[in-house]
């Protein structure tokens, strides 16, 4: 039954949770921007996976091509991700607020975003695959499994900001401002909290935390190109939604479950394993079979009207 | 510039219009009349034409049976997909719909024994040893290429036969779907876009009407999935990206999601936009490589759709109170 042809079957076990807790870390990041901004904006934001590819691109430009420190490329890349965000809610976002656009005019706008976004990206970087100026080949053997070190690095370095963030969201200030917006948008806006600043904040936290995300995948993957959000995009919604859809630190966990869970997937206990390009696959039907079963999310109220 | 003024040119943009036209009217019914927001329509379109590749080629059905089965394998997909997801609210459906379509596709991608795969449907086994699968319809587009040589001459290509059988087929679907629109079906729906428990309280079943439209609507997208592979008689998986749905919306928002009568226009709009940025050589276009081409054209449908949610949310023809109603 635990039929493999390299070593025993703990080491798979361990290889595959080890793989599925790196992705799901991935996703926890970037799923916690998705459903910030659908909390706070009732915006699916089609843009996200783009923003990953954007934060990736940028930090190779500045890493690679201008050889400058890597932690400083990336943090240059969070604040670039963040510049577009907020260039984007001052002269987009906040017009259609202002107009009361609906859930189709937000969705088709976000889409419009990330339809533009991508061929820039194109125009700028080029089509060519690229990788980080690390060394992706060096790996430790854990118990046979196969551990690679960016993988290990990218594992502590997204589990401190997914600890990071939810410490924010439960201690800052403009995090308990976002929730409490998010909650019940009128009551926020007579107990004094200012409506735009929370929803600029927003914006400015997922713009970084796509790009960090880009960064952690484009890692990861050991190369990459303009396609990678993009292609990453419905996992990250299927982690928003396992997650319950609006609640910051269900996406949090809906991430880490389905990364376990997509690589897990793989194992010949599931039966006899699901190929590893069905991956996505996994995710998509995890997605439509949350939304069938238990639409609300795993911390989720039956009250929401599905 | 001088391609703008080639017949050929505009004969290939109103052959797309047509078949976009087909396809966004799909939506149309589905947003326009019953507001569901298909994000996965482009699946429909997928599943006809791989069901019409794999039926002709594998199995050497004829065409017309196999474009048949494949639009009802199409209604299929859209009975499955709204029987499954279509009980969630607006945003969860949108999300669900995308699923599907990325789901069949990442099926077409990976299952070379029957679709071909990654090479696309050259590469669907085949006894014959003959890669096209139109020979049919290539019969009625000769004959009807045939006709008109005497009087223009070259310009009576193979696309100018594809728009003269599709066009007059979109002009049909366009007034089905007007008289559509007046009926008490189309009412009750409209009723059930801006509250759903008017229509409840008097005892139509809300949900069943909703899914009739995705229904009907899938038919539509999978009928532009019949037109599109006997224009271009090969497909790939790239064909059938998530981008396509959204050509789908643009033309739909363009003229309007309420309006039939818009949507010839808005159809022939995004063919001139697809035209100029696919098949053209002129200057500045003719600075570009292929590759940077589409992403132009995808660029150009981004500020499309942008600048008229923006700007003029109920398109060119629409009223406005029935768009920001949502």
């Amino acid at each position: 039954m635990y039929a493999s042809n390299e070593g025993w079957p703990v080491t798979d076990l361990i290889q595959y949770l080890f793989n599925g807790l790196v992705a799901g870390s991935i996703f926890a990041i970037a799923a916690v921007g998705i459903s910030l901004l659908y909390s706070v904006l009732r915006l699916v934001n089609f843009a996200a996976g783009d923003f990953l590819t954007l934060g990736a691109f940028i930090t190779y430009f500045f890493s690679v091509t201008l050889e400058l420190n890597f932690i400083l490329s990336i943090i240059i890349s969070m604040l670039a991700g963040m510049a577009i965000c907020w260039f984007l809610e001052l002269v987009l976002w906040r017009n259609l607020r202002r107009n009361k656009a609906g859930t189709l005019a937000l969705f088709l706008v976000a889409t419009g975003v990330a339809l533009m976004l991508r061929p820039i990206i194109q125009y700028i970087f080029g089509t060519e695959t690229r990788r980080f100026n690390v060394d992706i080949l060096k790996t430790y053997d854990f118990f046979g499994a196969r551990i690679p070190q960016t993988q290990l690095v990218v594992l502590v370095f997204a589990t401190i900001s997914i600890l990071l963030i939810a410490l924010f969201m439960a201690k800052a200030r403009i995090g308990k401002d976002m929730r409490a917006y998010a909650n019940n948008p009128s009551l926020a806006a007579v107990s004094g909290i200012n409506v735009d600043r929370v929803v600029m904040a927003t914006w400015l936290i997922s713009g970084a935390l796509g790009s960090l995300a880009g960064v952690f995948q484009g890692l990861v993957q050991g190369q990459f190109n303009n396609a990678m959000g993009e292609t990453l995009l419905l996992s990250f919604f299927a982690a928003v939604v396992l997650g319950t859809i609006g609640d910051a630190y269900g996406a949090l966990i809906g991430g880490l479950l389905l990364g376990l869970f997509m690589e897990l997937s793989q194992l010949d206990i599931f039966f006899g394993g699901v190929p590893s390009n069905y991956k996505p696959v996994v995710a998509f039907a995890a997605l439509v079979l949350v939304l069938l079963f238990k639409p609300e999310g795993l911390f989720g109220y039956r009250s929401r009207k599905v | 510039m001088e391609a703008f003024i080639q017949p050929g040119f505009w004969i290939l943009v109103l052959a797309m219009a047509g078949i976009y036209g087909v396809f966004s009217l799909g939506l149309q019914i589905q947003y326009g009349v019953a507001g569901v927001m298909n994000f996965g329509h482009v699946g429909m379109m997928a599943i006809t034409g791989y069901a019409i590749a794999i039926l002709v080629i594998r199995f050497q059905w004829s065409f017309w049976w196999a474009a048949f089965v494949g639009v009802a394998l199409a209604a299929l997909g859209g009975a499955l997909l709204g029987l499954s997801t279509l009980r969630l609210s607006g945003d969860y459906f949108a999300i669900a719909s995308i699923a599907f379509a990325e789901i069949t596709r990442y099926w077409i991608l990976n299952s070379d024994g029957i679709t071909g795969g990654a090479q696309g449907t050259l590469a669907i086994p085949n006894p014959r040893g003959f890669g096209g699968y139109t020979d049919e319809p290539e019969v009625i587009l000769t004959w009807i290429t045939d006709r008109l040589f005497p009087y223009i001459g070259d310009n009576a290509s193979r696309d100018l036969a594809v728009l003269l059988v599709v066009w007059p087929f979109f002009f049909l679907f366009l007034w089905i779907s007007a008289r559509l629109q007046k009926t008490s079906w189309a009412r009750v729906l409209r009723a059930t876009r801006e509250d759903d428990d008017v229509p409840r309280s008097l005892g139509k079943n809300v949900f069943r009407f909703r899914l009739q439209a995705l229904v009907i609507g899938s038919v539509f997208g999978g009928i532009a999935g019949a037109f599109w592979a006997v224009q271009f008689m090969l497909l790939a998986p790239e064909d059938f990206l998530r981008i396509v749905t959204f050509y789908g919306w643009m033309i739909l928002i363009l003229a309007g999601a309420t309006r039939v009568k818009g949507l010839a226009i808005a159809a022939i709009f995004f063919g001139f936009l697809y035209g100029a940025t696919r098949f053209v050589e002129f200057w500045p276009i003719s600075l570009l490589s292929a590759p940077e081409r589409s992403y132009l054209r995808i660029f150009l449908i981004g500020v499309v759709l942008i600048a008229l949610m923006v700007k003029r949310p109920q398109g060119l023809f629409g009223k406005r109170q029935e768009m920001v109603l949502e």
